[in-house]
């Protein structure tokens, strides 16, 4: 390629990286500032003063003793918020991905009658959006005297997350060569033996690009949230924040700061984890 | 002896949690979804659910709001889904380039699918506020406009800004699809057509482009149905305001069933808007040939 | 050691019979070799000796053993895959040891054997790589430790040599023949390349539409071809067979008569079989020769083939020195040895006669 047209493509990469970042680089910008710079008319890109004062007040509370009647201020519940997300997403995950692991295993290699239907199933349900599920979801949890629970919401999720798990990973046994397993069966190793000793390692990759895509999608959900939950100390990090709009005067530093420190573990999982996400992609099977 | 099953018994034992879980998790609520779009439903009375008929369909059909929303979806779903394809075949078209940090620039380029979509909504708000949002500021510095514009409580530039807001996040969903489609065009295919005197343009439209139909056309359904039944990305961006000028199905489905407690309306809603996705996943089977090579395995 | 032994074994998938109530004996410590086209059956059943997959009729026995509805870990067999199907996961050394690990062989046993194993196949210094770390050729060799480490009662191998390039081909038969003769091991080897078959087998088994068409030694399918598929499948460059005429007791090719012998009662129309190395050529009136005009000439190293059109469309091909001459369009003969034809029955496809010894 010569050297004036990489210069260019180089330029237009930018300009489009730069585009696409501006907005998170714009929260993290403004979660730095002081209150007054915020505010201030024209708006500074740079922080001048910089300050963790946002952040300090969501991990470490506001430190403002509730007053009788004022109830707590919403900031102060944003760890455990944070918790209740880390714990719906890993709990309907494991759920998800143990069931459609076993599932695709079954579906790839042996045969038996209703087959064929399972993988239609998958990316039908894989299509339904959660609006239809969550409110059947809810009269369902409503009568098992489960609202406000966090293990409703990580069955609420399982609903959004297993059908692309089950197609993720059905696609991907698919691709397994299946010689392997025969040169274990002629080894002597029981089925199990073969599931667990053979099938499971090699199975990796796709166990984990099917894991980030489930914890993505129960990370990042609302209305399920929204829905299901209603103390504050229940509620997941997504219909927390939300809290934060609630008074007459919006913080948007500590707004901007919420929005970093939720971004952060999809940021982490995303950045290790590059690799498998490429693959899961390029089975065809996302959650959008 | 050791303790062994049958390759048969194996195969039942690890689809028994798939079934139970299909049952309760898909087969269920839908059952419950149009179960409970044929009674009339207060969530503050559930004791109560005399059988309607197809008094909510009726009712749903009859609703001025329900047509605007439908309409209101299909104009937020055609500019979301073609500023998509286009701007994510240009950007797949640039990170196929062979450069020097080119995985850097895709793993950046990538990003906004996985930011929560509470985040980006939060952003946009503060990114579009009237008063001291940033967009304005570059706007009047520019000289492009003179006023502040009020982004989220005038009509059209809501549906704007949240237009802007899926084509930020899901774009990175065709780079990445169409990006990998383009790593499996055989390099001789563009050997041959230079050694047949192809210029740049016309190998891109005679062999780039017919090798991507297939994808994009896989790509567009997708995008098609799920963007028409995205609720999270306009309710929180502008709750369906300013009025109901960002309402689409999802939001009103929801609006009937919480707002107006009326779970038996949003369900018949909602069973509408399943039936446009089913016409949306033949049309998915028959464009990717899903389940031909299922006939051969 | 163990025999194979399989009776009336027939397969389908589906509407299509793969095998066709085949009859096999394998004689314990040979070498056997099961040769045919993709989609003859040969893969499938050695599929069904290691027990991969059910028969859907007959019966199968090692020794005095029936092992048709036994799993295939109860075979006491070891299969060597064409994609060698090592555990991707897994060293070299727990590739090999897998077999005796699910066993429960004792960890000190186990390493004892895999070490002489490696040493055997002079794969110590991989024994704690990833398959992927590993060439072709190596990759080959654990796959036949894998087999080995066990001390099986057979050996089962489906093209084992075929991902290899030439050379390494050339030499792994060399060392698989030397293995066996080592270990005496019955051993099923799958193949389509007939020189595999030839070089290393006791026993060549001709397979074609799921059906066996000759069992012989390497001489025996080669010299006296039992019907025209094995005739026509075997040898390079490929046997000429030649439609021709029996009028009146003597055999008639294009019109030209030769004297051979045949046998009291042989069909009017026969098919005759003579390989390019039996026919020398000759000039046109000669006794016992086919007229014809050169068609093709090719040098193939040492050898000259000359085909030769004795009627339109039908040309028989001559192997010949390279120093020997000829120009396309000449007009020559050629002389198939006498000793070396076979006359098949075109309606059957079965050997008629032979002159070979």
């Amino acid at each position: 390629m010569r050297p004036w047209v990489a210069a260019i493509l180089y330029a237009v990469l930018g300009a489009i990286t730069f585009v696409v970042c501006f907005p998170l680089l714009w929260a993290i910008s403004t979660s730095l500032k002081p209150k007054d710079e915020i505010f201030r008319w024209p708006p500074t890109l740079i922080p001048e003063n910089v300050t963790f004062e946002s952040y300090r007040q969501l991990l470490f509370g506001s430190g403002v003793a509730s007053a009788p009647g004022a109830g707590t201020p919403p900031s102060d519940f944003f760890l455990q918020w944070f918790a209740n997300s880390v714990i719906v997403s890993v709990g309907s995950t494991a759920i998800s991905i143990t069931v459609a692991t076993l599932a695709a295993y079954s579906l790839t290699r042996f045969r038996f009658w209703g087959q064929r239907a399972v993988p239609y199933v998958a990316i039908l349900g894989y299509m339904v959006p959660s609006v239809i599920f969550v409110f059947p979801m809810f009269l369902t949890m409503v009568a098992l005297d489960l609202t406000d629970t966090l293990l409703s919401l990580i069955l609420g999720y399982v609903c959004i997350t297993l059908p692309f798990c089950l197609w993720l990973m059905w696609a991907f046994f698919r691709g397994v060569p299946i010689e392997i397993e025969e040169a274990a069966l002629v080894d002597g190793a029981s089925r199990l033996q073969v599931f667990r000793q053979i099938v499971l390692p090699v199975a990796m990759p796709g166990i984990i690009a099917a894991s980030i895509f489930s914890l993505i999608v129960s990370w990042n959900d609302y209305l399920f949230g929204r829905v299901f939950m209603n103390s504050m100390e229940n509620l997941p990090l997504t219909v927390g924040v939300m809290h934060f709009f609630d008074g007459t005067h919006v913080d948007w530093g500590l707004m901007m700061a919420s929005s970093v420190l939720m971004t952060l573990p999809m940021a982490i999982l995303f950045g290790f984890m590059q690799r498998h996400l490429v693959a899961g992609f390029g089975a065809g099977a996302v959650k959008g | 002896m050791k303790f062994r099953l049958s390759d048969r018994q194996v195969g039942v034992l690890f689809m028994l949690p798939l079934l139970v879980a299909v049952g309760v998790f898909l087969v269920w609520p839908i059952a419950e979804a149009v179960r409970l779009s044929f009674v009339r439903y207060n969530p503050l009375r559930p004791d109560e659910q005399p059988f309607v008929g197809f008094d909510n369909y009726v009712f749903v059909l009859q609703d001025p709001l329900f047509w605007e929303s439908f309409w209101q979806a299909l104009v937020w779903t055609g500019w979301s889904t073609v500023l998509q394809a286009l701007i994510g075949v240009g950007m797949a078209l640039l990170l196929h380039q062979p450069l020097r940090g080119m995985n850097a620039f895709r793993g950046l380029l990538l990003f906004p699918y996985i930011v929560p979509t509470v985040v980006i909504a939060l952003n946009w708000r503060w990114l579009f506020n009237a008063e001291i949002g940033i967009i304005n500021h570059l706007l009047l510095s520019a000289g492009i406009i003179d006023d502040r514009i009020a982004w989220l409580s005038t009509p059209n530039m809501a549906m704007g800004s949240a237009i802007l807001l899926n084509v930020w996040k899901y774009t990175p969903f065709v780079v990445i699809v169409v990006l990998a489609r383009l790593q499996t065009i055989p390099t001789e295919l563009y050997d041959a057509a230079k050694v047949d005197g192809a210029g740049a343009l016309r190998r891109f439209r005679d062999i780039t482009l017919p090798q991507l139909a297939e994808v994009l056309a896989v790509v567009i359904v997708f995008r098609t149905i799920w963007t028409f039944n995205k609720f999270e990305e306009i309710y929180l961006l502008t709750r369906g305001g300013p009025g109901t000028s960002t309402y689409n199905l999802a939001l009103y489905a929801f609006d009937q069933s919480i707002a107006n407690l009326r779970m038996g309306v949003g369900a018949a809603a909602g069973v509408i808007m399943l039936l446009l996705l089913l016409a949306g996943s033949v049309l998915y089977i028959r464009v990717s040939g899903f389940g031909r090579e299922d006939k051969s395995a | 050691m163990t025999d194979v032994v399989v009776r009336g074994l027939s397969k389908s998938f589906g509407s299509n019979q793969v095998l066709k109530a085949l009859d096999l004996t394998v004689p314990s410590r040979q070498f056997v070799t099961l040769l045919g086209p993709s989609g003859c059956g040969k893969t499938t059943l050695l599929r069904l000796v290691a027990g991969l997959e059910t028969a859907t009729a007959g019966e199968i026995r090692f020794g005095d053993r029936r092992v048709d509805r036994l799993p295939p870990g109860e075979r006491n067999i070891a299969m060597v895959f064409q994609s060698y199907a090592l555990y991707p996961t897994m060293d070299v050394a727990r590739n090999i040891g897998y077999g005796l690990e699910v066993r429960g062989t004792p960890k000190a046993e186990r390493q004892e054997k895999i070490g002489a194993v490696a040493k055997v196949l002079e794969i110590g210094h991989l024994l704690l790589r990833k398959p992927k770390q590993l060439s072709g050729g190596q990759r080959q060799r654990v796959a036949l430790g894998r087999a080995m480490s066990r001390r099986p009662d057979i050996f089962l191998m489906d093209e084992p040599l075929s991902n290899l390039d030439a050379k390494l081909r050339a030499t792994m038969r060399g060392e698989l023949r030397r293995f066996h003769l080592d270990l005496g091991t019955t051993t099923v080897y799958v193949t389509h390349d007939q020189l595999e078959a030839m070089t290393m087998s006791d026993l060549v088994v001709v397979m074609n539409e799921g059906v066996v068409q000759q069992i012989g030694t390497p001489e025996e399918v080669y010299g006296r071809p039992a019907n025209l598929f094995v005739a026509g499948f075997i040898g390079t460059p490929p046997m000429n067979l030649i439609p021709a005429k029996v009028r009146d007791g003597v055999l008639t090719v294009a019109g030209a008569p030769l004297r051979v012998p045949l046998p009291p009662g042989a069909p009017a129309d026969v098919v005759v079989g003579v390989r390019p190395q039996d026919v020398t050529m000759a000039r046109p009136g000669d006794p016992d020769t086919i007229p014809g005009k050169v068609w093709m000439v090719e040098l193939i190293g040492s050898e000259r083939l000359i085909e030769v059109e004795i009627a339109p469309k039908v040309r028989v091909t001559a192997e010949v020195r390279a120093s020997h001459r000829a120009a396309l369009d000449d007009v020559v003969a050629v002389r198939p040895d006498p000793a070396h034809l076979h006359i098949f029955d075109p309606a059957t496809g079965a050997v008629v006669s032979t002159t070979a010894p």
